[in-house]
């Protein structure tokens, strides 16, 4: 019976220690390590490195830091090179799929990453599991779910209405919509929308082209009406017709001359720091319109490659930003990066539930957080980004034919499947690889 | 439309009644489109010059804004803020300098040896220089760009400097050049006196060399100077970026402030544009040294 | 060529060690750093990898889906569009504006001169920065341009995306039109008075002599400068990737995708396809040498006399 009861206090012993131990990591280990990715992640690093140096005061971090795309495909070539990666790297959702199977990265189930997986939703974690299940690469730092941002002060001056449950209201059905971006236009001074075909890949914004078999799943519910939507819009003039990240569009954010645009949760931080830095009260926030599912807009991860030299204090590192509240938080309240470490949202409610003054009092984060939990697990294939690059050249030349909703629909299947023919064949090699392509 | 072609129709029949019209009607129709082709190629530069003095909601106007404004300062500010241009210049000083001195090295020796000596094998060796001169590049460029990442260049020069600094056309024009220029005599004199070749070479031979490096140099710096689908994929980290790299990466991630992007635009233009003014004549000599070949 | 005493490998290497000193940088650095790439470039041709995971041979299948791909029909149909279409601005300006300031009407023609060379000189990327706000729908000076003769806005970088080419075209001639004008002239100067003169007691008029007289005699220049522009055409990257706001689309419908965006779209740039991207690569190669080697063909048959070339 001792023996027993010895064996029992010995066992809960152990376990209370194990849970500590995961509590309180290992805070003497030192070294260099570098951190690469595009901004602005370095803010965010930046804003919670008091928090790291104190508990890590022996890790010294370099953050090397350029654009998105600059970005990956440095990474890409020293993964494949062998040296030169950072010893953590960022990596955006869009290009996750290309990674999640490579061997250049390290398994972080060696470090124990499964001991977070419930702190995280399904949508992010299940993105950096490889194929096979066995290896996970990377962390989840945030998420994006996608927010229809607008000009408030432009709405009121043209009668519509400013509160967010309103517009939510007017927004609920495409005439509601329709009707908002007719009273805003100015045809040639002030436009709705940067381009007319952002609301049918709103749709798509989860990256969710190809199903588990790498068929094109193009036919979403509401796709036609929405398609019908977009075409009333470029019909009347009422949008922009740029891309959306142009110089020229960023003007017309700031000038209020371009009126409505949607995006990850993180853009809250682009329009306060680099688009509109003088505008608070200009901006409020809604979800996207006439019912479109919940979805994510982009949101990066962490990877740690297999050449680094620092492996420990590179995981330190990465576990210190991305799954402890302060971590997440700090960085989240300084960029505007939703965490998609889930204890952090209750950690500091404030910071999710208070009013947002650039919002002129309104809480996007709030309304954030509870798209984020209806956002679904979807299926992410390297073919993505390519396949998104066509959404908007589909619709613009649809458009310019005079195609109806269907034969755009059509014709972005055609342009999907011609330029991804390639990858596809190199997906199917990858999912051969890891024995779980049934196919031919 | 009709109303652009019916101007243009006109002008073209003013020009040649203005020909018919003696010297003096001739002369006004040639400069008229001297100077409306000088113009269209002004304009760029001038819209550049004009846009980096002003603020982004005015470049971002219409009717555009022809005229300088009034916020060079800001722009500077922000340009400086944003990006690190003076790093970016030193990148694009480092990479370029290097290389012409390089490849003005080599190939002056290349294209000395091929004209002067006399060794077995010159003329299949030659032969094979030239018909590098065929091949693009564009074969290898997998696994060049694969073999810089296994020798640890990417984002690094060298790989900018290295494999092109001893180059066909390079050493074929040196070739020319030195079989018109140098005198043997000269050579033989030297040798005489105990010189050494290596010593010949730079004492005697690359004095003469002058005006051909000039050109060759000139060609090879404005090249480098302005080269970027190579050194994008090699110089990946902000920190190498040259100028051309440094203004890509400003309009392509997150760029609103245009003033700026315009300002950084018009001072990674300007060094070389003032010296090109000031000797344009090495410049064209030296840009189109291929065309008119064997000076 | 003098006879030389048969001696071994290295001893031959070693007399003549001065000379093969000053050529060898050259070899040296092309074995490692053209004919090495070059050759395994053929080999990966064959395989299918990612650059990370193992490379698995195809056979000749990155040919075959190269050749059956809609999309690089039309990269080369664009490139050879920009090219083709480019080149009539080029050609006809350059040698219009040489034969102006060959004129001895003309006082200073060394003003003009510079100023048509400036582009030459200048970062592609900048113009495409400045061409690109130029040719913009909403704001650009283009557009404003054609407003005040009541013309509406036009689309230049967007629309259909067959207008994209027009801008390209645009940039590529406002940019090569100086230099081309530049090489006529000099060869222009380099005939002889005489020539005119005697045309001109025979009657001819400007566009005789041009025609008749200067081209002919040009003709080997010409076709220098325009084997030069055909290898640039087929390096087509820059303007085309900037004006669509760095798009590996080629913007809408693949208006301005050219094979150079195509290529390096799938490797090592935009993609990973590093062996497929290989097999565009020999591609493009072999039609840059067929079509020089013709061009070349062409200068050697109809070599005019008088020409020094």
């Amino acid at each position: 019976m001792k023996k027993t009861l010895a064996l029992i206090l010995t066992l809960v012993m152990a376990l209370s220690f194990a849970a500590i131990a995961h509590a309180e990591p290992n805070t003497d280990i030192s070294g260099y390590i570098e951190v690469g990715g595009w901004p602005s992640g370095d803010d965010g690093f930046k804003a919670a490195m008091d928090g790291f140096n104190e508990m890590y005061p022996n890790i010294e971090v370099e953050l090397v830091f350029t654009d998105t795309t600059a970005h990956h495909q440095s990474l890409q070539t020293s993964l494949a090179a062998g040296s030169g990666a950072p010893d953590v790297a960022m990596v955006e959702g869009a290009y996750i799929a290309q990674y999640k199977n490579s061997l250049a990265l390290c398994d972080l189930n060696q470090f124990g990453a499964q001991d977070y997986k419930d702190d995280f939703g399904p949508f992010k974690w299940n993105q950096a599991i490889s194929d096979d299940g066995t290896r996970m690469v990377a962390i989840p730092w945030d998420l994006g779910p996608t927010l229809l941002y607008y000009r408030s002060d432009v709405f009121e001056e043209v009668g519509l209405p400013t509160d967010p449950d309103e517009v939510t209201e007017l927004f609920s059905t495409w005439d509601g919509f329709l009707e908002a971006a007719e009273k805003v236009s100015i045809p040639g001074q002030r436009w709705f929308l940067p381009s007319a075909a952002y609301p049918y890949q709103w749709l798509f914004i989860n990256r969710d082209y190809y199903d588990e078999d790498l068929n094109l799943v193009l036919e979403r519910e509401g796709d036609i009406e929405c398609l019908e939507a977009c075409l009333k819009i470029r019909e009347n003039g009422w949008d922009m017709n740029v891309d959306m990240w142009s110089t020229e569009a960023y003007a017309a954010y700031q000038a209020g001359t371009c009126v409505c645009v949607a995006a990850g949760s993180w853009f809250s931080g682009f329009l306060k720091t680099d688009i509109d830095p003088d505008g608070a009260g200009h901006w409020r926030a809604v979800a996207l319109p006439a019912g479109m599912p919940a979805t994510n807009w982009g949101g990066s991860f962490l990877v740690i490659p297999e050449q680094s030299e620092n492996k420990e204090a590179a995981w330190a590192f990465l576990t210190y930003m991305l799954c402890t509240s302060e971590g997440q938080n700090a960085m989240f309240k300084a960029v505007d990066y939703f965490p998609a470490y889930e204890p952090a949202w209750t950690a500091a409610p404030e910071l999710y539930e208070e009013g947002d003054p650039y919002f002129g009092g309104q809480a996007p984060n709030k309304l954030a957080a509870e798209i984020a939990g209806q956002v679904p697990a979807v299926y992410n294939t390297i073919m993505d980004t390519t396949a998104e690059g066509y959404i908007y050249s589909a619709f613009n030349a649809g458009a310019e034919a005079g195609e109806t909703p269907e034969q755009i629909r059509e014709r972005l299947g055609n342009d999907i499947e011609t330029a991804c023919a390639e990858l596809k064949l190199q997906q199917i090699q990858v999912l051969k690889d890891a024995g779980v392509w049934d196919g031919e | 439309m009709t109303t652009l072609l019916i101007i243009l129709f006109g002008y073209i029949v003013l020009l040649l009644v203005l020909s018919r019209l003696g010297t003096v009607g001739k002369k006004i129709a040639l400069y008229s489109v001297l100077i409306l082709v000088a113009l269209i190629m002004l304009i760029p530069f001038y819209l550049m010059f004009v846009m980096s003095t002003l603020k982004t909601n005015e470049i971002y106007s219409f009717p555009p804004i022809l005229t300088f404004g009034s916020n060079l300062a800001t722009n500077w500010k922000n340009m400086n803020d944003s990006i690190n241009l003076m790093r970016a210049f030193g990148n694009s000083c480092k990479v370029t300098f290097s290389y012409v001195i390089l490849t003005l090295l080599f190939c002056s020796m290349g294209g000395y040896a091929f004209s002067i000596y006399d060794f077995p094998g010159k003329k299949q060796l030659f032969r094979i220089l030239l018909a590098t001169m065929m091949v693009p590049a564009t074969a290898g460029m997998i696994p060049w760009f694969i073999l810089m990442s296994k020798l640890g260049w990417v984002n690094d020069f060298k790989a900018l400097i290295i494999p092109g600094c001893a180059n066909a056309f390079g050493i074929f024009w040196m070739r020319q050049y030195c079989q018109n220029n140098v005198p043997r005599a000269l050579m033989e004199a030297a040798r005489i006196d105990g010189c050494s070749e290596w010593t010949i070479f730079f004492r005697v031979i690359a004095p003469i060399l002058l005006p051909a490096y000039a050109s060759l140099g000139i060609m090879n710096f404005v090249n480098q100077w302005n080269e970027f689908t190579q050194s994008l994929l090699i110089l990946k980290k902000a920190r190498f970026y040259t100028l051309p790299l440094l203004l890509r990466s400003m309009v392509s991630d997150r760029g609103n402030d245009y003033g700026a992007i315009m300002l950084a635009s018009t001072c990674a233009v300007l060094p070389l544009l003032v010296i090109f003014l000031f000797a344009s004549k090495y410049f064209m000599s030296g840009l189109t040294a291929g065309a008119v070949k064997g000076e | 060529m003098p006879k030389y005493e048969k001696k071994g490998f290295f001893a031959t290497l070693y007399q003549y060690r001065v000379a093969y000193a000053y050529i060898a940088p050259f070899y040296i650095l092309f074995l490692i750093f053209n004919l090495f790439p070059m050759i395994s470039g053929f080999v990966l041709s064959f395989f299918r990898w990612d650059g990370l995971s193992d490379m698995h041979f195809v056979d000749v299948q990155n040919y075959v889906n190269l050749f059956k791909d809609p999309l690089f029909w039309k990269a080369l149909y664009n490139t050879l569009f920009i090219g083709i279409i480019a080149h009539i601005p080029i050609l006809l300006g350059g040698l219009i504006l040489a034969y102006i300031l060959n004129s001895n009407l003309v006082k200073g023609p060394n003003i003009f001169k510079t100023i048509y060379f400036m582009p030459m000189v200048t970062s592609a990327v900048a113009i495409t920065i400045i061409f690109s706000n130029m040719f913009g729908y909403n704001y650009g000076l283009l557009n404003w341009f054609l407003s005040l003769f009541g013309e509406a806005p036009i689309n230049w970088l967007g629309g259909d995306g067959s207008l994209i080419k027009v801008a390209v075209i645009v940039m590529f001639a406002w940019k090569w039109i100086g230099w081309n004008m530049v090489i006529y002239l000099a060869g222009m100067q380099g005939i002889n008075n005489d020539i005119y003169e005697a045309a001109a007691i025979d009657g001819a008029n400007h566009v005789d002599i041009v025609f008749k007289v200067m081209i002919p005699l040009l003709k080997p220049i010409i076709l220098f400068t325009l084997i030069q522009s055909t290898i640039g055409m087929f390096n087509l990257f820059t303007e085309p990737f900037v004006l669509t706001g760095s798009s590996w689309t080629g913007g809408t419908n693949n208006g301005a995708l050219t094979l150079m965006i195509y290529l390096l779209n799938k490797a090592p740039q935009g993609g990973t396809l590093y062996g497929y991207a290989s097999a565009v690569a020999y591609v493009i190669t072999i039609m840059i040498i067929l079509i020089s080697t013709v061009l070349n063909r062409v200068t050697e048959d109809r070599e005019p006399k008088g020409a020094k070339r």
